[in-house]
């Protein structure tokens, strides 16, 4: 071998390296699908089939976690939750792509299983009563203290152990507005699936979930923007702050997919903090301009 | 049996209505409605059953104690497990329980609360709710997550469908913690330490409940006919009852007497018997239960401690004494309350805990929403529903998102945005639509000096309910920068404008 091809090829690898570590951007653009329906199943079905199907996501056998924002005991009209169908239709879609197991829950603000009943989503998962299915909520033990390397204000924080252990993560948000971060999208619904104080998380908020995001393997984040809760979020309870949308957004990129739903909102997506400093971690792409997106017709 | 599933489904099941609550015992309890009529000075209806069992005792003894109670139940099968003496023969009709049980009533016409310090249901549902169950709940749930996290997979395929099965049952949703838990369970705890010492001991010593049974028993038709000179040097009746009931000469006591028939079984010549026929030919102890220089000195001191007690400075802590939502005004409340626990059992907060000193010796064991601790839930009724004297008040879930229970002051030394850094957990989790925290944007500087714009909360009085979700939310450690008090709390009208308040000086 000479010198220079030595040379040359050991400066190739190692870019190669380099470039492959931020792993998003040697896979192209990224690719996020989006559409608008009244039959919220069909909205998903088609959605998900138009970003590749659940196929490429779930392979046979495989442990699923579908995470919903089941945060507030409020009802679906309210918005301040994923809506039921959203979850129950993602569940169907990962049953018949040959997922082993479904796992749904979140860590709620309000009482656990007040929130799981009057969001709908609890008496809709329990419906389906298929035995892969398990919808549980969540307790200290199941959190794992987690290192996080790549972090720049956060450490270590506890993540709950199921996600961590998943073969597929699928988050779904719903998106809305958020007094603190101005809305809450895909990496805010993370904190869904994180322990400890997280009363502590809202200093310096957007720093610390682009931080959580390097360590919560994200495959797909879908966002249910059905109801867009435009005002006193992220709780809401006003019927007059809704506004019905009927959109949903997907991508495997989960900046991507919070920068568009920003979009649907009038922000500018480099506006929320989250989605900005998650983008300088290279965890996806925020300009809206460079994604490949795919709208359903 | 029955006791132990009621108290398991005093709990949220998916609906904000509770069809089946422990406190089906208390509307049955004679003492605890005796007291709460004396306290109220109201006839309150949901005792009507309560008169029922306790004229039933007229007919059938005292078959209550020895059938029925769950305390009672519970001391007999753990008798085995105190090691102490099977049983001990006892002299019927012992003092303490009537003097006990005048002063309970008597004080509660005058003004002082005592019944829940000694009837046998608020002692064994206080005792399990705020102590013994979440203990139990605390070894339990720790041993399956030492196995879930250190296990590995075969192991927890083992350990987790138990787990999933005893959750599923017997173990709470979630773990509560309360203040004062082992003073307040040291009344049960006592109780079983008596069945050491004597078969029974807390019922034939204490139990005031069980005095008033024996006083209407003792007067009854319903006779038992025990041994006669014919019996000799036998005495084993005597032996073994276990409540004592049955004197050196084997006359049996209708006073004590819980009708257990062990005797009748036990004796050798077949001659005991129970019946509405014995009342002409069956004899009892002689003597009455109380004599009348007790029963005056027990009414007086019943009537003296109220003022004793009156004369107590119980305003310091006013502004914090947050009372569940659809409490009555705090003397009434306090006179209703039988401190049974069952609100704190069923907080799905864990928002309620008891008392100890901090409202005086009236408040002891009473129920306080600690914010800090558990925060009051905007959607649930549920506190109200298991109260069994109406000392909280059932409120539809409309009036109960009106229902001020007190209002949020902020602590501007302590939180974090009026010192440059961004926070609001406590507007995102207030439950009011409108929000009664809102923020304005503030230029100010950052901790390390830089100017900052930030926003910062405040408050719309009018808005607050005192649900004190902010005060539990804040992420500051130890007390909260947001705190709630008793201003504006709607069940008492000298609150009810915090104006006022702030002028008047709270001086109650």
């Amino acid at each position: 071998m000479h010198r220079r091809t030595f040379i040359i090829s050991a400066a190739a690898t190692a870019a190669l390296a380099a470039i492959s570590r931020k792993g998003y951007s040697v896979s192209g653009p990224a690719r996020l699908v989006t559409g608008k329906n009244k039959d919220y199943r069909e909205l998903v079905r088609q959605t998900i089939a138009r970003l590749g199907g659940m196929p490429a996501f779930v392979k046979p056998g495989a442990v699923v976690v579908i995470k919903p924002n089941i945060g507030w005991d409020r009802t679906p009209e309210q918005g301040a939750d994923t809506h039921p169908v959203i979850v129950t239709t993602l569940i169907e879609l990962a049953l018949e792509a040959g997922a082993s197991t479904v796992k749904v829950f979140d860590r709620t603000c309000n009482e656990a299983r007040m929130c799981y009943v009057n969001s709908g989503i609890g008496p809709a998962v329990e419906a389906i009563s298929d035995k892969r299915v398990k919808i549980f909520h969540v307790e200290d033990r199941h959190f794992v203290n987690t290192r996080i390397t790549a972090g720049k204000n956060l450490n270590e924080w506890p993540i709950h152990k199921e996600v961590l252990e998943a073969d597929c993560y699928i988050n779904v948000p719903v998106a809305k507005h958020h007094g603190l971060s101005d809305l809450t999208l895909g990496l805010k619904n993370n904190m869904g699936v994180i322990g400890g104080n997280r009363g502590l998380i809202h200093m310096s908020l957007g720093q610390k979930l682009a931080d959580l995001a390097t360590v919560i393997p994200t495959k797909l984040t879908v966002i249910d923007a059905t109801r867009m809760l435009l005002r006193h979020g992220p709780q809401g309870g006003r019927i007059e702050d809704v506004h019905v949308a009927d959109t949903l957004v997907a991508s495997t990129d989960p900046v991507a997919a919070d920068a568009f739903a920003t979009t649907l909102f009038g922000i500018r997506p480099d506006s929320i903090e989250s989605t900005a400093r998650a983008y300088e971690l290279g965890l996806g792409e925020m300009d809206v301009a460079k994604m490949d997106i795919i709208r359903l017709q | 049996m029955i006791f132990f599933w009621l108290f398991i489904q005093t709990d949220y099941h998916g609906t904000d209505r509770i069809p089946y609550a422990v406190n089906i015992f208390f509307r049955i309890d004679p003492l605890i409605g005796a007291a709460a009529v004396l306290a109220s000075k109201t006839l309150i209806s949901l005792i009507i059953p309560s008169v029922l069992f306790l004229l039933s005792a007229l007919l059938f003894g005292r078959w209550f104690c020895g059938w029925m109670c769950p305390l009672g139940t519970l001391l007999d099968s753990i008798h085995p497990l105190t090691l102490g003496k099977l049983t001990q023969p006892g002299n019927p009709r012992r003092r303490l329980r009537f003097v006990l049980l005048v002063v309970i009533l008597a004080s509660a016409a005058f003004g002082l609360p005592l019944v829940g310090w000694f009837d046998p249901f608020s002692i064994l549902i206080r005792g399990l709710a705020v102590s013994i169950y979440p203990g139990f709940d605390a070894a339990v749930s720790s041993f399956f997550s030492f196995t879930y996290q250190h296990g590995g997979t075969t192991l927890n395929s083992l350990t987790e469908p138990v787990y999933d099965a005893l959750k599923a049952t017997i173990l709470p949703f979630r773990r509560s913690a309360f203040q004062w838990t082992l003073i307040s369970g040291f009344f049960l705890i006592a109780v079983f330490f008596l069945e050491k010492w004597e078969r029974r001991g807390f019922c034939r010593n204490v139990c005031p409940l069980g005095a008033l049974y024996g006083l209407t028993a003792g007067v009854g038709l319903f006779r038992g006919r025990g041994g006669d000179s014919g019996c000799g040097s036998c005495s084993i009746c005597r032996t073994i009852c276990r409540m004592g009931a049955i004197d050196d000469t084997r006359k049996i006591s209708m006073t004590d007497c819980n009708l257990c028939m062990d005797c009748i079984e036990a004796c050798p010549r077949s001659i005991i018997s129970f019946s509405w026929k014995n009342r002409q030919t069956a004899t009892q102890p002689a003597g009455n239960a109380i004599s009348r220089r007790t029963f005056i000195g027990a009414a007086l001191s019943g009537v003296v401690l109220p003022s004793l007690v009156s004369a107590e400075v119980t305003s310091q802590n006013i502004l914090r004494l947050l009372r569940p939502p659809g409490a009555r005004e705090e003397s009434e409340f306090l006179a209703r309350c039988v401190r049974c626990g069952e609100c704190m059992k069923v907080c799905i907060g864990n928002a309620l805990h008891p008392l100890l000193l901090e409202a005086g010796i009236a408040g002891v064991f009473s129920p306080v929403v600690l914010p800090r601790s558990g925060y009051c839930e905007y959607n649930c009724t549920l506190c109200g529903q298991v109260c069994p004297t109406g000392a909280i008040r059932i409120l539809t879930p409309v009036q109960k998102k009106r229902w001020v229970i007190g209002t949020a002051t902020f602590d501007k030394t302590r939180c974090l945005p009026y010192r440059g850094v961004n926070c609001m957990v406590c507007e995102e989790h207030c439950p009011v639509p409108d929000k009664a925290i809102r923020f304005r944007e503030a230029d100010t500087f950052n901790p390390a000096g830089m100017p900052v714009v930030v926003k910062q909360p405040y408050l719309v009085p009018d808005l607050c309910i005192g649900c004190g979700v902010c005060e539990q939310k804040c992420p500051l450690p130890g007390p909260s920068a947001i705190r709630v008090t008793a201003i504006g709390e709607t069940r008492n009208p000298r609150n009810a404008d915090p104006a006022l308040m702030m002028t008047d000086g709270y001086s109650s």
